[in-house]
């Protein structure tokens, strides 16, 4: 019996131990491992942002700020915001993350909020703010998208250059057809079908944000929905192309990466696609030169949808909050890290005193030309889908906006049909 | 003289069986309180939590009720899920059978050559199905290497196997099925080796032919593998998740491609619903246990009745 008892004892001690094993785990807190304070850090990895670039950032912030140790995380997709609700469920939110949304973690008091000293530094110290509180720290600006294109399918069509109104984009994509050369290159497969979103992403803002800067806001108080007509009229422009053969289908099964390569490669004239490709097409150009535009409007007033924010955000439950934010800190604003994050990634950094490399190649130089143009003309825009903090969308919406989108561009949905579908799965997302 | 009968006593038998249950209590203590621990727990813990309205950013968690199963009940965007979760099923099952039997009767043979290819056949099972959908993806998109062929074979438009609503659920099944045939055929294999030649002897001695032979010897005999399989395949088909994030993340299109298990983990970790997604996997495993039961009361009927 003592031998019964014995087992049945290790027993229990060893699901004791499985089941701490279960919870908790990675971070230790100060005093542990001879005065350090170990940080789970999650990212997240892209051609752009690979995993040399993360460890030589991480390295030099925690230079910075000693007693440190940084356990890295990566997201297992580009999706790190859904990586970071699966660490929540089990107990294991990350100690730092970066560029993850904050909606839902900061209502729900697990984010540490910044103070207006430590965001004092910024140029848009207040981007995304929830209840009045910044909680991600808004380091760089990423027009999304603008249109780089192809100089020599532009040539060969005999477009003399980039088009000022929208009818123009029309034009020159029906030149471009007529000479065999596929219009937009557009992606969204695998598991990238946020890839499909950005004709439309480009579409609200020129029509509905540049004339109504708070209509998201108006629609999640209620004020209005996705049937509006300006919001329709948007999304049917994007069917109208689609319907034209301007964006070709078979790009819905091109991951992201697979629909860089496609316009590399000559796949299609014009590639609408957040900044960060301007780093890529300057690191490795392709075969051919590259422009860039902003998606026009119908008046040929420049407007850019675009995101501030991407920086670093600290958990509330991390076990030393404030070197946390430190160490978060260091990170962002180190010299060497930003250059890095522009080199790597197209970064517009938004922190006061920064001046990217003199390096840095054409298309970057053009692409923040175009952007400054649009700061001093005004014509900022939120990028839809990409916005966070108040007022944006209710979590889940943006995934089934690019499957909406994706049947869209087959012709399954008309604009309406598309509209429809939002209202009812903002309607789901909120229950 | 009479033995006065035996006073009940102590109960040396009883002492026995509680001691045998003693060894049987310790010896299956650490299997029963990882089951309990691992399986147990976690399923009440989702039944308890499907009748909540749990939101981990939106406390407080509320019971509702059975307000979630009826919601499930008119969710298109679930019926589309169970649709497409059924149709990889059926697919997955029949075509995973039929192929696995065919080519294990194929590779019944003695020989180096024969015992290579079964190798070869079973080398899908044990990779990651991360892996077989990377794979698949590369061969199956727009600029694969099958719709390259296809061009160079002169066809201008090659279909759009994955970027098609109409292609992609098919693409998804085949794929899955090309994936678990291995499995099947050495099932198949096996049981096939163990149908004794005498009774194929005396079948062709008696004037069957071939075919006879397989409808009246082998294809009794190896009701048990099609038991296996089909229990194996329908859990399979009812779990699948990886292919669908990797190859189609549910699309092209609004439910095309998305399965039960693909939408409890977007429901409950991109749309923070915990409660509502625990709902649907209350109703997977369900739905699986009695798909499971079903096909074994069924199947081994069938066994029975040799």
């Amino acid at each position: 019996m003592r031998k019964i008892a014995l087992h049945g004892a290790l027993t229990l001690v060893a699901a004791a131990v499985l089941a701490g094993c279960a919870v908790g785990g990675g971070a230790t807190g100060p005093g542990a491992a001879g005065g350090r304070t170990t940080l789970t850090f999650l990212t997240f990895e892209t051609p752009n942002l690979n995993a040399s670039y993360w460890d030589a950032a991480i390295a030099r912030a925690s230079a910075k700020v000693p007693g440190v140790t940084i356990k890295k995380l990566v997201a297992p997709t580009v999706d790190r915001t859904a990586y970071a609700k699966q660490l929540d469920a089990s107990g294991q939110l990350p100690d730092i993350m970066i560029a993850v949304k904050p909606d839902g973690f900061a209502q729900a008091g697990k984010l540490a909020p910044w103070t207006a000293d430590e965001l004092a530094d910024y140029v848009v110290p207040k981007a995304n703010p929830i209840a009045g509180k910044e909680y991600v720290l808004p380091y760089n600006t990423q027009p999304t998208p603008l249109v780089y294109y192809n100089k020599a399918d532009f040539a060969r069509a005999g477009i003399s250059g980039p088009p000022s109104t929208y009818a123009q984009l029309v034009d020159d994509a029906k030149a471009l057809k007529a000479k065999g050369i596929n219009p937009f290159v557009v992606g969204g497969g695998g598991q990238d079908t946020w890839a499909d979103m950005y004709p439309l992403i480009a579409d609200v803002g020129t029509d509905v944000y540049a004339g109504h800067p708070s209509w998201l806001a108006d629609r999640s108080a209620g004020r209005t929905t996705f049937a509006d007509p300006l919001f329709v009229g948007a999304v049917r422009k994007v069917s109208a192309l689609a319907a034209a053969g301007y964006i070709d289908p078979a790009g819905l099964s091109r991951s992201y990466a697979d629909t860089e390569q496609a316009f590399r490669d000559d796949k299609g004239a014009m590639y609408p696609m957040g900044s960060w490709f301007a780093a890529s097409a300057d690191a490795k150009p392709p075969a051919f030169g590259v422009g860039v535009f902003a998606w026009p409007t119908d008046s040929g007033k420049l407007v850019v949808p675009a995101y501030t924010g991407g920086g670093l955000s600290v958990s509330s439950k991390a076990p030393d909050v404030a070197l946390a934010k430190k160490w978060a800190a260091a990170f962002m604003e180190d010299k060497e890290n930003l250059d890095a994050s522009v080199k790597a990634d197209g970064s517009i950094i938004a922190i006061k005193g920064y001046t990217p490399p003199s390096t840095m190649g054409p298309v970057y130089r053009a692409t923040v030309d175009l952007y400054q143009q649009a700061v001093q003309r005004n014509g900022i825009v939120n990028a839809f889908t990409v916005e966070s903090g108040d007022g944006s969308l209710p979590p889940g919406v943006v995934d089934k906006a690019a499957l909406g989108m994706q049947d869209l561009i087959n012709g399954k949905q008309t604009a309406e049909q598309f509209a429809a579908f939002l209202d009812r799965q903002w309607t789901q997302a909120t229950q | 003289m009479r033995s006065a009968p035996k006073s009940p006593g102590p109960h040396p038998g009883r002492g026995r069986a509680v001691r045998g249950l003693g060894h049987f209590g310790a010896l299956a203590a650490p299997g029963l309180t990882l089951y309990v621990l691992f399986v147990l727990v976690p399923v009440s813990m989702t039944c308890y939590l499907s009748l909540t309205n749990q939101n981990p950013f939106n406390p407080p968690t509320r019971y509702v009720g059975t307000a979630n199963y009826t919601r499930l009940a008119h969710d298109p965007d679930f019926l589309h899920s169970l649709r497409n979760t059924a149709v990889i099923t059926a697919v997955v099952t029949v075509a995973a059978n039929l192929g696995g039997l065919l080519v294990a009767l194929l590779l019944d043979r003695a020989g180096r050559l024969y015992r290579a290819l079964r190798g070869v056949f079973f080398v899908p099972v044990i990779l990651s199905a991360v892996v077989v959908s990377v794979i698949w993806q590369a061969l199956l998109t727009d600029d694969g290497l099958i719709n390259s062929m296809l061009r160079t074979l002169g066809v201008d438009h090659p279909p759009g196997w994955l970027s098609d609503p109409d292609l992609a659920l098919w693409s998804l099944a085949w794929i899955i099925t090309w994936q678990v045939l291995g499995f099947c055929v050495v099932v198949y294999l096996a049981a096939l080796q163990g149908v004794p030649q005498e009774l194929h002897e005396a079948a062709a001695l008696d004037g069957a032919d071939a075919l006879q032979r397989f409808r009246h010897v082998t294809w009794p005999m190896i009701a048990p593998a099609l038991t296996i399989n089909t229990v194996m395949l329908l859990i399979t088909g009812f779990k699948v998740y990886d292919q669908v994030q990797v190859i189609t993340n549910g699309g092209p299109g609004e439910g095309t491609t998305s399965t039960v298990s693909f939408d409890i983990v977007h429901t409950a970790f991109t749309d923070d619903h915990i409660g509502y997604a625990s709902a649907m996997a209350t109703v997977m495993l369900v739905l699986v246990a009695l798909a499971s039961v079903a096909a074994l009361r069924l199947l081994q009927r069938r066994e029975v009745t040799l």
